[in-house]
């Protein structure tokens, strides 16, 4: 007899040892994991381990009918092994053990209720759960297992799921924290043997899960565009105790809110505030600078990028700010698409190469070339190893080379700008083809026509490249005021470019002319533009060597390619007028100033733009003949 | 062209169960490192020829590479990549020279990168990059080789059938890095002019471009290729930011080696090469503008066969080596076949002696000089110590032999065997398809109204199958309409497929005695008349009857005979018959024994089918019975009591079949036997004493036996070969046979 009565005693004290055991472990290397710092690996499978051994010691307890003594236990072990099976990502697993659990040990049958909806549904589950539990010992265990609950939900993105159950959840919160503290003052501390433990503090669990569900629901309501409302949650959360990281992305999303309301000084503000908070919120400082450059604020968009490249390059900007030693991490909990893209940074190099295209576009051309020789710099590097793109990708490296060769003549630096152009130009010169032909993508299928046909692309691509690389090395010549080098170069553009035909659908292969260019940014329009560029290079370079006929020629045919072409324009004027043609001449300039600025130009590549250097005329002297001349055309 | 090779045996390796390739590594010097799939890797001295350390890692040993200076040996093993400091290995051998091979443990602290289940290894620059096997998937992963810090991953989709190869062993996948040849000075340690680095291939500057982008060319990155064992063969830009692995080409075939000829100033082709397991190559080389339209460089792909499995391979100037298991073969990957062969080849000098090192399948490693192919003229004139290499050459190249034999003898007993299970399944497909030929008819006939014990009597002609051929199998089954019985409605309920049931009801085989028509004149008058309804027809067929009648006894040339046991009839036959058996009437019982065999193969046969003379039994006065056979042929029956054995002591009954027709004895003969045996099942059992089987002079009737097995085998080589015996000449012997083995039948006893 009382050998029966002993037996199940120690057979809990045993097991209550055992998870003792098993959780100062865990403990143990949680503590030796933050000293290791980043092994990962090592942290998973001492999880794994641990899991397992949870569940194996939860066999053991449910290998005998449920006892009264036993069920304080039981929920305990049941809640050490579902975090574990949790933090793993294995929800299916830790929903079911948690359900299974507590039927077996509240007797709780979904099949004697009568009803499957017990089964099914988890909200009614769970009341069921609460009203049975009552108010007794046992209601602290049941509560934290509704936590874990709350954490499965919310890492499987079902906000729909918290928001049903929000009332439960905020008093289970209030009744657990105040159980909790009411228990670390009540009991002393040498009893703790007897008490099983538990890997996770519910109350730092509960908090965790608080702001998590805030920042989580905040983010959805953004992405549906319910962003005041949004807001509110988001600034009750900024107040709650939780880890920096959590309440700077309150703050950011804040931000983000009312950049979406329509409020971009305030979300400066917010973004400032969440930087304050955490130096890691580092997508605080990219919502800063879009927004910068929506209000159209260069200096302080550039200021932006600056900085935030600067944060890209600290070797701790690789790492996850969410990411963290502990059982559950915030990286764990807060899953959803819409945060992760609101939180998404474009890759170091992606923001070098923007930082170098704005200042050479905004007058701080110097400072640009510098950025651009770093990120060429960084691509030859031996570092660059297995990089992911980002959000957007760089542009194809010859397109970087010529942007900053472009750069780099702006700079008056003609000899690098030459050397890179001429790197172009060796790697493609080989695979350029004899002929190309260019077929003008279809209104409705641009986009997908231009995936389809890579090859031929990448050939008129390799094409528009090498030609570009020969204009700027023309530019760099007139730059260096010779004329002969540049009329080579210019050649060899122009000989490269009559090699695209285009085909329109139903006709044969042709020469293009200016009239075909239906939009701007497609191929067919750079090819017209380098075409008129490198023509009014040549004839530019003509009248300086006062060949004035092939001038002549050029500069026309410039302006058929490229009637925008302003260079062209002012430089055919000029042409005539020393043929002596000066009528002509005055209507060839008035017709060039009376082009609208192009506001295309902006929006290409810098060396598509025409060049700033090379012999210039200056339109008040010409005004000045036009106005001498004027009376004679009176008369 | 035959080549011989001088093959120098270096060291044997013994190989149990291998679990991967096996790799070769030269290292520093005249070290090379082998990993034969087991614990261990050996450092191996080419010049001295002994084994200078055994490495022995806590697992299988799936590949290894050298460091670029030669410092350190990276071993991918099971647990993961352990870094073994060379320096201080060649110390600690030193330290204990009195060992001459010493092993040495290496322990988990070499472990650099624990990652499970690396498969292969490269080394490029400051980056260790790992390829394992991930569930569906490999992982190309990539480790700075200062601290090995994990830098990024790449994974790829695997095909199917990536384990299930046709060799025992585990493919490994190959992994390669290639350079742009322009891009020579980013390449470490290309300082001098030595030969490049294992795995490290460069490649023609427009070739890399087209194969690569333009993008990797500007970068100069080199590029990572890998052959996957399910035919892949992807490459990674190693510096490009966001490059991802993508797929260059499929083999389709697990991927055995992937590498690029030399590129040299001199040859013009300059290609990369891959091959796969079941020989198949493919070679890719740029190809100067093929169409007017669009001239240029572009990309040529050459896809070609040799014959397989290949077990590994290697590339030079020009050529690619490879090894089929037995055969050392080498394929000219440049096919520009431009004046003379030997003048195009570069010169080779002593340097440019092609020497290869192998490792053979048992564990051999072997050093393999390759003759110079070209016309020497130092060559003709053959001093005494070229004499002594050759007939060492040839020494070694008889043990060369012995080692192929034996593999070619294990593969003929393979082959021979699979030749004797394709015999077997050819026999009894031959043996199921002989069985379905039997031509079948079916006849369905509806019946209304069958009440119990009523009954539905039915004719149906035997002949509507074509000739009858006896014995015919007639099986009888009752066909239910699933629709009248239940009803349409519940038959759709059930939504049965089958509308119908069959139940089989019984099988009946209607053999040539059942056929039988008994022929007294009278007989034949009677039956006869009522059948023909024409007086023509009817005068006809009797005209036919007569004839054949007329031909006389003498005409019914063919007989079989059937004995048996007169005490065997008794038992079964009499028994039932006459109860009241009288033994000292023995004539008369012999009479009625003959009379009632007679009497029971005329009448009902087994099987339950009821002959035409149903109604009155058949009841013989003689016991010679003339028929009609289903043709009209005359046919006689006859039993009468013959003494068998030595000394005539066992009382059998003879039936004798006589009929001018060999197909109706034939058939008779069966038909008889068939019933005998029925008879036989049901007579008690009971031992036949020995004394009367052996006088029954078995060991003559075997004798003649093997005398007939004799003539008929001999006939059939004479039909094979058809050595001038004509069809009907050997026919005729057959029929003879045939005739004689019936004619002297065994006894039924």
């Amino acid at each position: 007899m009382s050998i029966k009565m002993c037996q199940p005693l120690s057979l809990l004290d045993r097991w209550i040892q055992e998870n003792n055991e098993l959780v100062s472990k865990w403990k143990q290397q949680e503590r030796g994991g933050d000293a290791l710092g980043r092994d990962q690996s090592q942290n998973q499978t001492h999880l794994r381990w641990c899991s397992s051994e949870f569940h194996k010691l939860l066999r053991k307890i449910q290998g005998i009918p449920p006892l009264a003594d036993h069920t304080q236990l039981e929920l305990t072990v049941v809640y050490n092994a579902c975090v574990c099976f949790t933090a793993q990502s294995q929800f299916s697993e830790a929903e079911l053990l948690l359900k299974q659990s507590t039927e077996r040990v509240l007797h709780i049958h979904s099949s004697s209720t009568g009803s499957d909806a017990v089964a099914s549904d988890p909200h009614l589950f769970w009341r069921t759960v609460l009203t049975s539990v009552g108010n007794t010992v046992l209601t602290p265990c049941v509560l934290r297992l509704l936590c874990l609950q709350w954490a499965i939900w919310l890492s499987t993105c079902q906000l729909k799921s918290i928001q049903e159950f929000q009332n439960e959840l905020v008093s289970v919160f209030e009744r657990l924290s105040a159980e909790v503290w009411d228990k670390g003052r009540s009991e002393p501390r040498g009893k703790s043997s007897d008490t099983p433990l538990l890997v996770i503090d519910p109350r730092k669990l509960i908090e965790l899960l608080q702001i998590c569900t805030y920042i989580a629901q905040g983010a959805e309501g953004l992405s549906e565009g319910r962003s005041s409302e949004a807001l509110s949650g988001l600034q009750t959360a900024s107040s709650l105790p939780a880890p920096r990281i959590l309440i700077a992305y309150t703050h950011l999303l804040s931000g983000s809110c009312l950049a979406h309301m329509g409020c971009p000084q305030m979300a400066l503000q917010c973004h400032r505030k969440a930087l304050e908070t955490d130096h890691r919120c580092v997508c605080a400082l990219y919502q800063s600078m879009l927004i910068y450059r929506q209000l159209g604020n260069t200096q302080a968009e550039i200021q932006a990028l600056r900085l935030l490249h600067s944060t890209l390059m600290l070797p701790s900007a690789t790492e996850s700010p969410l990411a963290g030693t502990d059982l559950l991490s915030p990286s764990l909990l807060l899953h959803s698409q819409s945060l992760s893209s609101m939180l998404s940074v474009p890759s170091a190099l992606s923001v070098l190469h923007n930082l170098a295209l704005k200042c050479v576009l905004h007058g701080r051309v110097s400072e640009g070339v510098e950025y651009y020789l770093n990120l060429l710099a960084a691509l030859q590097s031996e570092d660059q190893l297995g990089v992911h793109a980002g959000n957007p990708p760089l542009p194809r490296l010859p397109e970087l080379y010529l942007q900053a060769g472009a750069a780099l003549l702006m700079a008056q630096r003609p000899a690098d700008c030459m050397a890179l152009c001429d790197e172009v130009i060796t790697t493609t010169l080989e695979l350029l083809p004899e002929r190309v032909v260019l077929e003008e993508p279809d209104e409705e299928c641009e986009a997908g026509s231009r995936a389809l046909c890579g090859g031929s692309e990448d050939r008129v691509g390799m094409l528009l490249w090498a030609s570009a690389a020969y204009l700027l090395q023309g530019h760099c010549h007139t730059h260096l005021k010779d004329w002969k080098q540049a009329v080579t170069q210019y050649t060899r553009c122009f000989n490269l470019l009559v090699k695209v035909r285009l085909k329109k659908r139903g006709f044969q292969p042709q020469i293009p002319s200016a009239d075909m260019v239906g939009k701007q940014g497609t191929d067919l329009c750079f090819l017209q533009r380098l075409k008129g560029l490198s023509l009014a290079g040549r004839g530019i370079s003509f009248t300086q060597t006062d060949q004035l006929k092939e001038a002549l020629r050029d500069l026309q045919l410039s302006l058929q390619a490229f009637p925008e072409c302003v260079a062209a324009g002012l430089w055919c004027g000029e042409v005539l007028w020393r043929l002596s043609r000066r009528r002509e001449a005055a209507s060839c300039w008035e017709k060039t100033w009376s082009f609208t600025p192009q506001s295309t130009e902006a929006s290409l590549s810098v060396y598509l733009h025409e060049p700033q250097s090379g012999p210039q005329l200056d339109s008040m002297e010409l005004r000045r003949r036009i106005q001498e001349l004027g009376p004679s055309l009176l008369v | 062209m035959d080549v011989r090779c001088a093959v120098e045996t270096c060291a044997e390796f013994g190989f149990s169960g291998a679990t991967c390739t096996p790799r070769i590594r030269c290292g520093l010097g005249t070290d090379v490192f082998l990993c034969t799939g087991s614990d261990e890797v050996y450092i191996f001295s080419t010049e001295g020829k002994i084994l200078t350390a055994i490495l022995q890692f806590p697992g299988p040993v799936s590949d290894l590479v050298q460091s670029h200076d030669k410092q350190c040996l990276y071993v991918a093993c099971r647990s993961g990549v352990y870094c073994v400091s060379l320096q201080l290995l060649l110390s600690r051998v030193e330290s204990s020279p009195a060992d001459a091979s010493s092993e040495l443990k290496i322990s988990s602290e070499s472990l650099v990168a624990a990652e499970e289940g690396v498969s292969s290894l490269l080394l490029v620059g400051s980056v260790l990059l790992t390829l394992s096997q991930r569930d569906e998937s490999w992982m190309l992963t990539l480790y700075k080789s200062s601290n090995y810090e994990k830098l990024s991953s790449f994974s790829q989709v695997s095909g199917v059938g990536h384990t299930e190869g046709k060799t025992m062993m585990r493919r490994s996948p190959v992994l390669i890095c290639v350079y742009a040849s322009d891009a020579l000075s980013s390449i470490p340690n290309s300082s001098s002019n030595e030969a490049p680095n294992e795995g490290h291939f460069h490649l023609d500057s427009v070739l890399f471009k087209l194969l690569f982008g333009i993008d990797v060319a500007l970068a100069k990155s080199p590029i990572i290729l890998c052959g996957l064992p399910d035919g892949c063969l992807c490459f990674l830009p190693l510096r490009l930011p966001g490059s991802r692995l993508r797929v260059l080409h499929s083999l389709e075939q697990p991927v055995v080696f992937v590498g690029a000829s030399i590129a040299t100033k001199t040859s013009p082709g300059q290609c990369l090469v891959a091959l796969g397991e079941l020989g198949r190559v493919v070679v890719i080389k740029a190809d100067k503008g093929g169409s007017s339209e669009a001239r240029g460089n572009i990309t040529a792909l050459i896809e070609g066969c040799v014959p397989g499995p290949v077990v590994c391979g290697c590339v030079d100037k020009n050529t690619l080596y490879y090894s089929t298991g037995s055969d050392l073969l080498l394929l000219e990957l440049s096919e520009r076949k431009s004046g003379g062969e030997g003048q195009e080849r570069p010169t080779c000098n002593t340097a440019g002696v092609v020497e290869l090192l192998a490792l053979s399948v048992r564990g051999r490693l072997r050093r393999i000089k390759l003759p110079v192919r070209t016309e020497d003229d130092r060559l003709s004139s053959v001093s005494n110590s070229q004499v002594g290499r050759s007939v060492r050459d040839l020494l070694s190249a008889i043990g060369d032999v012995c080692e192929r034999a034996s593999v070619l003898k294990t593969s003929i007993k393979s082959k021979n065997q699979i030749l004797q299970h394709l015999n077997q399944v050819l026999n009894i497909s031959y043996l199921l398809m002989a069985g379905g030929e039997n031509s079948s008819t079916n006849f369905s006939f509806p019946f209304q109204n069958l009440h119990p014990g009523e009954t539905l009597e039915v004719s149906l002609p035997l002949r509507a199958a074509g000739d009858p051929s006896f014995p015919v199998t007639v099986s009888c089954s009752l066909l239910f309409s699933l629709t009248s019985l239940l009803g349409e409605e519940a038959a759709n309920l059930l939504a049965l497929q089958i509308s119908c049931i069959s139940l089989p009801l019984n099988t009946l085989t209607v053999d040539w005695l059942h056929a039988l028509q008994v022929s007294s004149h009278k007989a034949v008058q009677e039956k006869i008349t009522p059948q023909a309804t024409d007086p023509t027809e009817a005068f006809l067929r009797s005209c036919r009857l007569r004839k054949v009648e007329g031909g006389g006894e003498g005409a019914l040339k063919y007989l079989a005979s059937v004995r048996v046991s007169a005490e065997l009839l008794r038992d079964t036959l009499m028994v039932k018959k006459s109860s009241d058996f009288d033994p000292l009437a023995t004539n008369v019982a012999t009479e009625n024994v003959c009379l009632s065999l007679l009497e029971w193969l005329l009448s009902e046969g087994p099987g339950g089918v009821t002959t035409g003379q149903k109604g009155d039994k058949v009841s013989l006065s003689d016991s010679v019975v003339q028929a009609q056979g289903p043709n009209r042929q005359t046919v006689k029956l006859t039993a009468k009591e013959v003494y068998a054995g030595e000394e005539e002591s066992l009382a059998t009954v003879e039936v004798q079949v006589q009929s001018s027709s060999i197909a109706a004895v034939c058939g008779l003969h069966h038909a008889v036997l068939r019933r005998v045996q029925t008879l036989l099942q049901r007579a008690p059992e009971r031992a036949a004493s020995t004394k009367s089987v052996q006088s029954l002079g078995l060991r003559q009737a075997l004798q003649r036996a093997e005398h007939l097995l004799q003539q008929i085998q001999q006939s059939r080589v004479s039909e094979v070969f058809g050595g001038g015996v004509s069809t009907g000449q050997m026919s005729r012997t057959l029929l003879n046979v045939y005739r004689e083995m019936r004619e002297n039948p065994l006894v039924i006893i």
